[in-house]
């Protein structure tokens, strides 16, 4: 047995330990597991490794933070029931219509961003309650929901894991756009019909009517939806007029939230602010720990080891090496998963078209955002529709995984006889 | 007080101390060491002198002036580009403390960028330090990072646009220098250091360019000069001379559709030559093993070895690694090769110098055990 | 002026942690909270 292995070993068998026979948090069994590892390595208690492995997600924690601050905003001040009201008004004739509407919604801040925590927490929150007043259960809602995340992180304009994995060999950003629509946009509209279609196709809108909540729209007007635009204009605006500096997520979140608080039902900021951090305090704690994590694995040579091993098998099994350890090394971070896992594998389909292969392995990559103890797709959706567990998510998304794995893995096989039909540069 | 405040106190305090010790290490990564300037060496300066929007920045950095006493023409040698590719900076310094020049002027900038040399990567685990004894005592050299440090350019947008064409790229890529020629003025730290060498190299009216750097083992382009279109007659001849000594070396065009590289844009904007070499670095690469220093230095990896076998690396790749001195010397010896060739080709100004260690001296000739950095140190004073 | 407004929302988020760890029960969640502050402190220091 390799020494790399044995440190695996002993990383895995700690985290399991701490999170089960300890009962530990998840980012704290993280950080041990991360401790035995480097000792186990013989590199001592390398403090400056694990302070250092935590930077990754500096960024990331404060998108998470001002998403949830500006989610909570928008249901205090009354948006979320205003909107919710309005759009079933509007399109309660044509159910699959509205869903697949409901879906590009959910997914419009993950391609504006490519952050699927963006789009659950911000349209994904707001359109939750669309789709349980529409009769769908809360566990399909919360699939829907995710389901978005991922697939707007994945489609155009802004993926950045297809970044990350064109930038390790150094093809621009240019025409990628062509397959991830193709990539994105039919499974987008197959699963939330799948989801959620069986649910709403004898939607019957005067039985819901007296539960939809016209209070504050009455009360406030059309201002109540100002926060949203705001967002809106905000996260669009950049990239419509490059001259005007990118504000990035964080704050565009918290200067939308500010103008929440001025447009709709009067609430506590400090008690706002003090929920949110509260609410995503877990899955910060559980970024700091994956951080420490990688970086012992990488300081030990425990990375590279995944990564050759995945790379070592045969040509055929390959594919199938891409499409389980992309999403499970994904558990620690999907961006981090195709940074580490993403380039190689690009490497590997070498005679491939690399644009289609790049977009197909950031849509495998995406699924990371599902894979436990980070899940962060997962967590947020199960915290957007109120469900204390995600696990029932997650069992409902193995049959959409296979489906996103299959439909990938079929572009790259075929990359080079599609390309000169979907890739324009 | 409740049990609460008192464990939370606790928490803090530790937190505190954690803050402390990784703190002071972090901050004493800004303290690059010292070069020691060779004969060759006729003035020291500052990049701001030619753009004074990065004096007093952490982007800021030493110009080493190499005046020959005939006149000439005039190379830069562009080293660091990339902190976490050391043989860039090692054959930069190497070259400042050995060479005398006799025709034209050398211009070497060791740390181009500065900043990224103060830093490391989080998750990549790589060490802060390397070390070469030499004959008066252990010289310290930072082993740095590929982009600026976010405490001089932060945050990162979602996505990079480069200003000059309007490419993207994943927003990390705002930190790399290197994707950010020509460089604008009034743009990020990374791009006004871009726009400082940019400007060097107009009002010095450099030549010839070199830009040196290092890459993962599995990344296509190495062991190999990428050239604009304008240098291509100097580096042909170049490469030929140098595979005559035994330095596998290819020669790659500069893509026309990649942008913000010293290679495309100093080649487009200036007047320079703009050549880039690239050495085979396992401890930059994503299949490498173990990430310490002695990776850096020799090279010596298993998982490399392992990736050899199995067909994925674009250098060859066994149990003796890749030691700083064979990637030193290789990126020297292309100085010597490509401003021979150029010399010859731009007659009425040449640049001729002497003392440079050639590949032969660092590597062929080394004694094996010294590989690794003790025969490196034996050109380092 | 844009780092100086990232700082500032560094600190805002340090702020409502350390909240939280004055008001979290259990040890475990407070060395959670604890974990995360240590990054953000230091790049609001601008020190990493």
């Amino acid at each position: 047995m390799s020494i790399e292995l044995i440190i695996f070993l002993a990383m895995i068998v700690t985290f399991i330990a701490g999170c089960f026979a300890l009962k530990l948090p998840v980012s704290i069994s993280m950080v041990f597991a991360a401790v035995i590892g480097a000792i186990v390595g013989g590199y001592g208690f390398p403090l400056r490794h694990l302070v250092e492995g935590m930077f990754s997600y500096v960024d990331t924690v404060l998108v998470i933070t001002t998403a949830m601050i500006f989610m909570k905003v928008v249901q205090e001040s009354g948006a979320l029931d205003a909107l919710s009201a309005l759009i079933i008004q509007k399109f309660r004739k044509k159910p699959a219509l509205l869903l697949c509407l409901i879906m590009l919604v959910i997914m419009f801040p993950g391609m504006i961003t490519g952050s699927s925590t963006a789009a659950v927490l911000s349209a994904g929150s707001i359109m939750a309650p669309i789709l349980i007043i529409m009769g769908i259960p809360v566990v399909e809602t919360a699939c829907i929901i995710a389901m978005g995340g991922l697939l707007g992180m994945i489609a155009p304009p802004v993926n950045i894991p297809a970044m990350i994995i064109g930038g390790g060999i150094d093809i621009p950003f240019v025409g990628f756009e062509g397959p991830l629509v193709l990539l994105t946009f039919p499974l987008a509209f197959l699963f939330v019909l799948m989801f959620g279609y069986k649910y709403v196709k004898h939607f019957d809108y005067d039985a819901i009517a007296p539960k939809l909540n016209r209070n504050s729209i009455e009360t406030h007007g059309i201002k109540i939806f100002i926060p949203i635009f705001v967002a809106l204009i905000l996260m669009v605006i950049n990239k419509a007029v490059p001259s005007i500096p990118n504000l990035g997520m964080p704050l565009i979140f918290l200067i939308s939230a500010v103008v929440g608080a001025f447009t709709g039902e009067k609430f506590s900021p400090v008690k706002v602010c003090t929920e949110s951090v509260k609410s995503v305090l877990p899955v910060l704690g559980i970024l700091m720990g994956v951080g420490m994590f990688i970086q012992i694995m990488t300081l030990t040579g425990v990375r590279g080891f995944i990564v050759t091993t995945c790379l070592s098998l045969p040509a055929g099994l390959r594919y199938l090496a891409m499409a389980v350890a992309i999403p499970l090394f994904g558990a620690v971070s999907s961006y981090g998963s195709a940074s580490v896992l993403g380039v190689p594998f690009l490497l590997a389909f070498l005679s491939s078209n690399q644009i289609i292969t790049a977009s197909a392995i950031s849509l495998i990559a995406s699924l990371g955002d599902m894979m436990p103890p980070t899940a962060l797709a997962g967590i947020f959706a199960a915290q957007v529709v109120g469900m204390d567990s995600y696990t029932p998510i997650l069992k409902r998304f193995i049959v959409p995984s296979i489906i996103i794995v299959v439909w990938a893995i079929g572009f790259i096989v075929l990359s080079n006889s599609i390309a000169p039909y979907i890739v324009f540069k | 007080m409740q049990r609460k405040h008192i464990t939370g106190l606790i928490c803090l305090a530790v937190a505190l101390v954690i803050m402390v010790i990784t703190g002071r290490n972090f901050l004493s990564l800004k303290d690059l060491g010292t070069i020691v300037p060779g004969p060759g060496v006729t003035e020291k300066k500052m990049l701001s002198a030619y753009f004074d929007g990065i004096e007093g920045t952490n982007m800021d950095t030493e110009v080493y002036v190499m005046e020959g006493s005939s006149p000439g023409g005039k190379v830069l040698i562009l080293g660091g580009t990339h902190g976490n590719e050391p043989s860039g900076y090692m054959s930069a310094i190497t070259f400042i403390e050995n060479a005398t020049v006799e025709s034209g002027t050398v211009y070497v900038i060791p740390y181009t960028n500065h900043s990224g040399m103060t830093h490391n990567d989080p998750q990549e685990a790589s060490p802060q330090y390397i070390h070469f004894p030499t004959e008066n005592g252990v010289r310290t050299f930072r082993y740095g990072s590929r982009a600026s440090n976010p405490i001089d350019q932060w945050p990162d947008p979602d996505v990079y646009v480069h200003a000059a064409s309007g490419q993207q790229l994943s927003g990390s890529e705002t930190r790399n220098i290197n994707r950010a020629y020509p460089g604008r003025p009034d743009g990020t730290p990374t791009e006004q250091a871009a726009y400082a060498i940019a400007e060097l190299v107009r009002s010095e009216d450099i030549n010839l360019t070199f830009d040196l750097h290092e890459a993962s083992p599995e990344y296509p382009v190495i062991n190999a000069t990428v050239s604009h279109e304008k240098g291509m007659s100097v580096a042909a001849e170049g490469v030929m001379e140098l595979q005559l000594k035994g330095i596998a070396m290819s020669l790659e065009p500069s893509p026309t559709n990649l942008h913000g590289l010293t290679h495309r844009e100093l080649g487009d904007y200036t007047n320079t030559i703009p050549l880039l070499m690239e050495s085979a670095n396992a401890s930059q690469g994503r299949l490498r093993g173990a990430t310490n220093e002695a990776l850096a230095l020799t090279g010596i990896d298993k998982a490399y070895v392992k990736s050899e076998a199995l067909g994925f690396l674009y250098v060859p790749y066994d149990e003796k690694g890749h030691p700083i001195e064979e990637r030193v010397g290789r990126h020297l010896q292309g100085i010597i090769e490509y401003t021979k060739a150029y010399s010859a080709q731009y007659a009425d100004a040449p640049v001729t110098f002497t003392g440079v260690p050639t590949y032969d001296e660092l590597f062929l000739s080394a004694d094996e055990a010294d590989l690794g950095g003790v025969q490196l140190g034996k050109y380092l004073h | 002026m844009i780092t100086l407004i990232y700082r500032g929302i560094v600190a805002i988020v340090v702020f409502f942690i350390i909240k939280n760890i004055f008001q979290e029960e259990k040890l475990t969640l407070q060395a959670n909270a604890t974990l995360v502050i240590i990054p953000l402190i230091l790049r609001f220091l601008m020190i990493k």
